[in-house]
């Protein structure tokens, strides 16, 4: 028996406005609500160094002449914390010092990890799951043949 | 603070320009919503390539 | 209020007005900025051999990325490109998540686009000697300028980017030409500035996550599919001539940077493309490389309005979305109604969003686009 071919009702100018200012809320939620929770962007540590030389910083010859041709120079910078709490570089603000020693973090937990790779292979099992059926759903309709 | 240096003027200019363009865009969607009916609006289908049917409407006394 | 009275079968659509090399400065256009910034973030995050790799192995995958295109355009050539193609073949949710990707990707570069050109401005202000300059205007007008001549129609948008996108390519070649052979004007050093991998292997896969950024975005040829006048012809033939560029630049870029800076500079560094140019010490070269910087920047942030419009239309056209976004300008016959809804999206996220995280959103839905389009070529040759 054929099916009733579908026939989307026809929706007024208002209510697709409305529906519109509500994607608009929702991509914004969406993009926006893993910034707030803090989820994105990883750890960073940073090297501690004893000797603030060019050597001292793991830099050959080579490496310190492009470093100084960028501008930049060793030692140590000298920062000072002012009253209100905020810190001031007071010398030696060309330093590369912040630059050498910073380091990705990358430890991870392995748990983490796991629930994560299942999140996303659940996610696209379902997708591809009931869009399966949706598929075949909308072949039947085509060709009026269920 | 004294004058407006070169920059802030550049500033005043790229803020002047993003409005009357944003502006222009909104007026020229309001005239072109108003102008020509919904149904033609939204008359274009995925797949068609048979140029024949597709009409370019202010050349061809489509509108009014 | 006049109403046209339809004319049965009188239609609009959107405009076929393209070539392949519309199809190559699409492509190419959203990319090729990857190489004047971004790309060396692999370098902090594995090392100047880590980047080298993660540069050959996204290189790879994104061959395979533009070869499953070509293959399937072939028979779906379609706005909306992949969200298309998931239509097509894998069914309706499908398509509607890939549509968001889609969207999500290509709004979120453009943003990423716009912060970095407002960046860019305001060291330009700074340098010249001015006090309290900003970078907000000049991240607004980039929006709404580009949103305009986008709304203005598909070839002049599509030309400026072929234009300018070119520059920036020449621009690569001219530094690379100056720093090889034996008319160098300065000595690229790659005995003693490339250590191993500071962070072992997993220091590689690290680089991988920004590897992609040479790449990220020629699979946006694909949308031009209503636009081309021959899609069969051009559309393989633009993203093939378009992966062939990023290639070449892609290694070009590696091979000059990694023999003029020390890994730590380059792995943090904003502009190491222009900061090349600096350490070669020419005045020209620094002004060429600062051009083709702005220009590339233009015109990715130009292409993926026309790629996130294209499918945030056909979404609306299939009623994935309310109908009223699969409007055509009747003048201008394009997209009208989504590109100036997604004006505001990208304004808000380049105004108030930090440009890492912003780059993270857009490389994580690419991500899931990807996984989608390996699923989805097995599904089409098996149908």
């Amino acid at each position: 028996m054929a099916k009733k071919r579908y026939e989307p009702p026809q929706q007024s100018i208002a209510g697709q406005t409305i529906d519109s200012l509500f994607l608009l809320a929702l991509v914004f939620a969406t993009l926006f609500a893993p910034l707030y929770l803090g989820l994105a962007g990883g750890g960073k540590t940073s090297l501690e160094f004893k000797d603030q030389t060019w050597a001292g910083w793991g830099q050959n010859p080579a490496m310190q002449a492009q470093w100084e041709k960028l501008g930049y120079t060793d030692g140590a910078k000298v920062v000072t914390k002012k009253e209100d709490g905020t810190e001031e570089v007071t010398g030696n603000a060309t330093s590369a010092v912040d630059l050498v020693s910073s380091r990705f973090d990358y430890s991870f937990d392995p748990l983490w990890l796991a629930i994560t790779a299942l999140v996303v292979i659940l996610y696209f099992y379902i997708v591809f799951h009931w869009s399966a059926k949706e598929y075949r759903d909308v072949i039947d309709e085509k060709f009026n043949n269920k | 603070m004294e004058g407006m240096n070169a920059f802030q003027m550049l500033e005043y200019a790229a803020w002047g320009i993003s409005a009357l363009l944003a502006l222009w865009m909104l007026f020229d969607l309001t005239v072109t919503d108003r102008t020509y009916s919904e149904d033609l609006l939204t008359s274009s289908r995925e797949g068609e390539i048979d140029d024949a049917l597709v009409i370019d409407p202010p050349h061809q006394g489509g509108h009014k | 209020m006049s109403q046209t009275t339809t004319i049965h079968g009188e239609k609009i659509s959107l405009l076929r007005v393209l070539g392949p090399g519309h199809v190559w400065a699409l492509g190419v256009g959203i990319v090729l900025v990857g190489e004047y910034m971004g790309w060396n973030f692999a370098v902090g995050k594995g090392g100047m051999i880590a980047a080298l790799i993660a540069c050959w192995v996204a290189g790879l995958l994104y061959t395979c990325v533009a070869m499953i295109d070509s293959e399937v355009t072939s028979t779906v050539a379609a706005a909306g490109g992949q969200y298309a193609q998931a239509k097509h073949i894998v069914g309706p949710l499908m398509a509607f998540n890939v549509g968001l990707f889609l969207v999500f990707a290509y709004t979120m570069l453009e943003a990423a686009n716009a912060i970095t050109l407002g960046y860019l401005v305001q060291t330009v202000g700074t340098m010249a000697g001015f006090e309290g300059v900003h970078d907000k205007p000049f991240i607004v007008l980039t929006i709404v300028f580009l949103a305009w001549l986008n709304y203005r129609g598909v070839y002049a948008t599509l030309t400026f980017n072929l234009v300018i996108t070119a520059i920036a390519f020449v621009a690569i070649l001219v530094l690379f030409t100056a720093v090889i052979g034996p008319w160098a004007i300065v000595e690229l050093n790659h005995k003693d500035l490339i250590t191993g991998l500071p962070y072992g292997w997993m220091g590689v896969i690290a680089a991988l996550h920004f590897g992609l950024w040479y790449y990220l975005g020629i699979e946006g040829t694909t949308q031009a599919a209503e636009e081309v006048r021959s899609p069969a012809r051009a559309l393989p033939l633009g993203t093939m001539l378009g992966m062939i560029t990023l290639l070449i630049a892609a290694t070009m870029t590696w091979y000059i940077c990694s023999g003029l800076m020390p890994w730590e500079y380059l792995g943090q560094a904003v502009t190491p493309l222009f900061d090349a140019a600096r350490l070669t010490g020419s005045g020209p070269l620094m002004v060429l490389l600062f051009v083709g910087t702005i220009f590339s920047t233009l015109a990715s942030a130009n292409g993926c309005i026309n790629d996130a419009s294209r499918a945030w239309f056909s979404m609306g056209r299939d009623r994935y979305l309310p109908v009223v976004f699969g409007a055509v300008h009747p003048k201008y016959r394009t997209p009208y109604r989504s590109i100036v809804f997604l004006v505001p999206v990208a304004l808000v996220f380049a105004y108030y969003a930090p440009l890492d995280q912003v780059i993270t959103f857009s490389i994580l839905s690419g991500l899931l686009g990807y996984t989608f389009m390996s699923i989805n070529v097995m599904m089409f040759r098996r149908k």
